[in-house]
């Protein structure tokens, strides 16, 4: 397991891995007909980037 | 489990099966939740496979070991009982909720964690996460075994 590679991701790149997994994980757990499973994916996904991005936007006078 | 209990299903869609445990067996409803959901903590997935929730269980099992590979291959801290402080504790509990994979992790990571660098303080979260949901996808196991709407 030594040779085991190193991820190196950005912040964006690991938010939008967050979002994605966890977004399809609420839609399977949450629905249980695949079209509102895609809907609650859809929707889940742009809340988290909507909300991710807006706090990014608040925060950002503060982080210099 | 040859038995299968129908619950109401939505308007227009074919009734739900959900496996019954064989109560000639002698196991309880309530024995099999909790042998459900420990199970789904331990093998993330497995808690819905042993109910036939395969799509479910393949989802939680790819989610969990992705978020959790990720952060061990970002050399995010994997937490032991060792900690120094209450964070340390429950950054311990969370890495704990993903059950095998914690094992996984820390094989993975054979020089240690390296948060010096921001990717090992991602791996952390990540590693962090993935144990949160896979508890909460073993509590969601847990109750749909008990019969509640799952």
């Amino acid at each position: 397991m030594s040779g085991w590679p190193s991820l190196q991701l950005s912040h964006f790149q690991v938010f939008l891995l967050f979002a994605v997994v966890i977004s399809i994980a609420f839609g399977f757990l949450g629905r249980r007909r695949p079209k509102d499973r895609i809907k609650y994916i859809l929707w889940s996904f742009l809340l988290f980037l909507a909300v991710g991005i807006g706090i990014a936007w608040v925060m950002f006078p503060f982080s210099r | 489990m040859d038995e299968q209990t129908q619950l109401a299903a939505p308007e227009g869609s074919a009734p739900l099966s959900v496996p019954e445990p064989n109560e000639e067996q002698g196991m309880s409803r309530e024995t099999w939740a909790w042998v459900c959901g420990v199970a789904g903590w331990l093998v993330p997935g497995l808690g819905h496979a042993l109910q036939f929730m395969w799509g479910r269980a393949v989802v939680v099992f790819l989610a969990v070991g992705l978020l959790a590979g990720a952060g061990a291959s970002m050399k995010g801290n994997v937490f032991t009982r060792d900690g120094s402080d209450a964070f340390d504790t429950l950054g311990y509990a969370a890495d704990l909720g993903t059950g095998t994979f914690y094992m996984m992790a820390r094989n993975m990571e054979p020089d240690g964690a390296d948060v010096s660098h921001a990717d090992g303080d991602y791996g952390t979260r990540l590693l962090a996460t993935a144990g949160v949901l896979n508890l909460l996808a073993a509590l969601h196991a847990f109750e749909a075994a008990r019969g509640r709407k799952a």
